[in-house]
């Protein structure tokens, strides 16, 4: 607006007679091409109407021959307009801004009249002065057809106005238009992209203000001429008094007429908003605007700065609110006495959090430490923790064992805890197995014996971190007869049951179980008789040896080992053994040999794979036979081991021992064999009744555990061969059925036929060191502690036990073999 | 749905459970088998409670975060697993 005002001071004659011209020349182009009503407000209309009227106050020759100009023009009817001066120079106006058409035109246009305006001079005392003048002025500028009605002239002030809205109305909005027009070009996206070279450059200096300096140095040129003429002047001044030369004159300046104006806005609102920076807000805040591109979330935080007032963090506004919640919850708590849990949101709420998954996380997390809590002396038992008790002020009650030195408590079972739940009362424990992995979890499968039944059976999946509830639990059609967990994909468990039916379940996920489960339902050669055992196993594939493969293995009643691959979404098998029927080596007088017509199988009711050489396995048969089987041989079983005349019910090699195994049969006996010897080398009986499961003791090796149907049994072979250590009767009226060792811990978990899986704490045995008393001969073990080299580095204590576990045997065996010679 | 249900039946009738409360975002309780003036004192405080635990996990590494809260004192414990839309709290007496 200063250069405008410059430029207008420079070529006053000029400018003066534009800007009407450009007020008028808008109009008139307005007017042809303007079509639209009023949108101004009269404030602005007013203020054209003064700058107009003003103007043409001042100029009357110029506008009187401007308007001459301006009819012959107006005829023309030519969208551009050339203006002349009266020497006939063109002085046709450039617009004063061409980038932004439009708006800014009209505002620069107000703009400019304000400015021009704003010279001194009051509108009503000009408008009379200048009434005959604004009517040719008026009539010429508005000589077009659209302004016919203003011929006569009422009252000037009110015509003006009327003529200047409605011109001003042309003007200003058709302005706006035809500029709109002329520079609203359709920006694309190509033209966006497009690399517009930008020239920036400097304009020519523009001096605002120049201002001389009034003072010159004395030693200046015209220093002389300065200083006549400053001598000049003062006695000018002195003469000026008397002189006629001079006459005073006052000039009044009048002030203009002040006028008030209010103004009234909305008051200010303040909030006062304070919040506490922290480092996690900080870090939030910078990671959700990182986040905002690629993932919206309803929660993002909507500014950076963390002490902003409304936009605070989330986390802030919330302390903040429950803050203040919390401080009016007492005073509040009437309200919410009634309203806690009936408003239709927190019902909304309530469904919506109880379908999240969080909240079955937080439910699990929940159960698990109020279980921790109620069986922590028991698990703290189990694991070996030292229980802790609480502490009671003013009870300090240290517990000491004194009697730790002197007598040795003798070897007793502790009860722990027993899983059991709704689900699995009154089933009976058919199998159980640790998962292979994670030594937490245990699966346990529920299934009754009788063959003829077609009740479903269960398997349910333990945590010990929950003892009451199982964390998985699979139903099956048929009852369950064996289980194992895989090492391979720990998640996979192998599931046989009394149909012959074998199945792999997938524990981790079981919601999408009906598609998940592979079984060997729809396989041709599937077992016809109950799946006795099931043993995932390390196998060799190439003869090399160093190709190993974990495969399935089963035993069924149908006389069948066989090994069981995925083919086809089922399970396809191969037979690694038939176990003939093997006939007694009797002679009978007319030398014929009976044979058996029924099938010329005999049910395999269990088997146990060598720990070292997985080729090599052992099979208990219902004859009562041990065979000694290989992988390879598919034929010929490699050694029988006769000694049982009933059914075989479990063979166990012993682990830390390589050579020694066990069998236990119905017939009330177990037996301990060696492997080169068709004898076995210790007999043991101790109940009259059969045995049904026998298991060593993983980590002691002359310990091995032996369950039938009423008692369970410990048996230490360092201490005797005749008797078990420790018995556990069964729970009156109870059997039970199955056993399994805790692989690191000293318990030991036994499933009975009522559905419960107690786990008892196999405490004060005392294996392995100091002077073993046994049987009336004393071992010597101070040689006994043999490091073998080829062996990886076992526990001193368990490479001791396997000494004493040879030497037991190795002893007996010798005296077996004396007997024999005997 | 219905094994969340069994879920909280199963903890409400565990050995030594006083009370059971479910707090939604904006501190109302919303499941509670607890009275309604403990309900709401409970729920008031340990959503304080929570906030400085949370805050003070966080402030010492904000890429941490609080997973679970247990206050134990002579008389029970209360366990606290806090969410982002929740509270579950649980108060037990494990000497019951």
């Amino acid at each position: 607006m200063n250069v405008n005002k410059s430029r207008m001071s420079e070529r006053r004659a000029l400018l003066l007679r534009p800007s009407s011209r450009a007020v008028t020349l808008s109009k008139s182009r307005g007017m042809k091409e303007s079509s639209s009503g009023s949108r101004h407000t009269h404030a602005t209309t007013r203020s054209q109407t003064q700058s107009v009227v003003d103007l043409s106050s001042r100029r009357r020759f110029s506008l009187t021959a401007a308007s001459k100009v301006l009819e012959k023009k107006q005829l023309e009817s030519e969208p551009e307009l050339r203006v002349f001066d009266e020497e006939g120079h063109d002085v046709t106006p450039r617009p004063l801004l061409q980038a932004d058409p439009g708006a800014a035109q009209a505002r620069s246009c107000r703009f400019y009249m304000e400015e021009v305006s704003a010279a001194p001079g009051s509108v009503s005392e000009q408008t009379a002065a200048s009434g005959s003048l604004t009517v040719p002025f008026s009539r010429s500028v508005l000589g077009s057809s659209r302004i016919s009605s203003q011929s006569t002239i009422e009252s000037v002030n009110e015509e003006i106005e009327e003529t200047f809205s409605r011109r001003d109305v042309i003007i200003t909005v058709p302005d706006v238009q035809v500029k709109r027009d002329t520079g609203d070009k359709h920006v694309t996206e190509d033209m966006l992209k497009d690399i517009i070279d930008v020239f920036v450059c400097e304009t020519d200096t523009i001096s605002l203000l120049d201002q001389p300096c009034t003072a010159v140095s004395a030693d200046a040129d015209d220093a002389a001429a300065v200083m006549d003429r400053n001598k000049r002047y003062s006695e000018v001044c002195r003469n000026r008094m008397g002189s006629d030369k001079f006459l005073e004159r006052s000039v009044q300046t009048l002030s203009g007429a002040l006028k008030n104006k209010h103004v009234q806005s909305d008051a200010v609102i303040t909030v006062d908003a304070a919040a506490a920076v922290t480092a996690w807000d900080m870090y939030d805040s910078l990671n959700a605007s990182d986040r905002e591109e690629a993932e919206p979330s309803s929660d993002a935080e909507t500014s950076k700065c963390p002490d902003s007032a409304v936009d605070g963090s989330r986390g802030v506004d919330r302390s903040a609110s429950m803050v203040s919640m919390a401080s009016t919850a007492s005073a509040s708590s009437s309200l919410k006495d009634v309203d806690v849990c009936s408003s239709v949101k927190t019902e909304s709420d309530l469904q919506l959090i109880m379908q999240s998954d969080r909240f079955h996380h937080s439910l699990l997390v929940m159960e698990r430490s109020i279980m921790g809590n109620t069986f922590q002396p028991l698990l703290a038992a189990y694991r070996q923790l030292p229980v802790v008790a609480d502490q009671q002020p003013g009870t300090m009650e240290l517990k000491e064992d004194e009697e730790d030195t002197d007598s040795r408590p003798s070897p007793a079972l502790q009860h722990l805890w027993a899983f059991s739940c709704e689900l699995t009362r009154g089933r009976r424990v058919s199998c159980m197995a640790w998962n292979k992995k994670n030594q937490d979890i245990l699966a346990v499968g529920y299934g009754e014996l009788d063959s003829t039944g077609v009740e479903p059976g269960l398997i349910c999946c333990w945590s010990l971190k929950n003892p009451t509830w199982p964390e998985r639990v699979v139903h099956c059609h048929r009852a369950v007869t064996a289980l194992d967990f895989s090492a391979h994909c720990p998640g996979q468990l192998a599931v046989g049951m009394s149909d012959g039916t074998i199945a792999v379940y997938n524990v981790q996920n079981l919601q999408n179980q009906e598609s998940g489960v592979i079984s060997s339902s729809e396989c041709p050669n599937k077992h016809s008789g109950p799946v006795w055992q099931l043993r995932w196993t390390q196998q060799e594939l190439s003869f090399t040896g160093e190709d190993k493969q974990e495969v399935l293995v089963s035993a069924s009643a149908d006389g069948r080992i066989s090994r069981w691959f995925v083919f086809n979404n089922g399970l396809d098998c191969i037979d690694l053994m038939k176990l003939q029927k093997v006939n007694n080596v009797k002679k009978k007088t007319g030398g014929k040999k009976t044979e058996s017509v029924l099938s010329p199988l005999t049910p395999a009711l269990c088997f146990d794979f060598h720990p070292t050489d997985t080729g090599l396995y052992l099979a208990g048969t219902w004859d009562g036979l041990v065979h000694k089987c290989s992988c390879s041989n598919t034929q010929q079983v490699l050694e029988t081991f006769r000694k049982h005349f009933c059914p075989v019910t479990c063979v166990s090699w012993c682990p830390l021992s390589p050579d020694v195994f066990l069998s236990c049969s119905s017939d009330w006996t177990i037996q301990l064999w060696q492997q080169d010897q068709l004898r076995p080398v210790i007999s043991f009986t101790s109940a009259q009744r059969a045995v049904c499961d026998v298991q060593w003791s993983p980590r002691w090796a002359a310990v091995f555990g032996a369950v039938n149907e009423g008692q369970l049994e410990i048996w230490d072979l360092n201490w005797s061969t005749l008797d078990p250590i420790i018995v556990q009767p069964a729970a009156p009226g109870g059997t039970m059925t199955s056993l399994l060792f805790t692989p690191q811990s000293h318990c030991v978990l036994v499933g009975d036929g009522q559905g419960r899986v107690t786990v008892y704490l196999v405490e004060n045995l005392n294996v392995g060191g100091g002077d073993q008393v046994r049987g009336g001969t004393r071992v010597d073990h101070g040689s006994g502690l043999r490091l073998d080299d080829t062996k990886p580095q076992a526990p001193l204590h368990l490479v001791f036990q396997v000494d004493v576990l040879r030497d037991i045997v190795s002893s007996a065996a010798s005296s077996q073999v004396a007997h024999h010679i005997w | 749905m219905a094994e969340v249900e069994e879920t909280l039946k199963r903890i409400q009738s565990q050995k030594g459970v006083q009370g059971v409360i479910i707090v939604n975002s904006e501190g109302i309780p919303i499941k509670t088998t607890l009275d309604n003036s403990s309900t709401v004192q409970y729920a008031g405080l340990i959503h304080q409670l929570v906030m400085k635990a949370r805050s003070t996990v966080r402030d010492i590494d904000p890429q941490n975060d609080l997973t679970f809260l247990r206050v134990r004192s002579k008389k029970n414990e209360i366990m606290i697993a806090p969410d982002k839309d929740y509270f579950l709290i649980v108060i037990q007496n494990p000497s019951d």
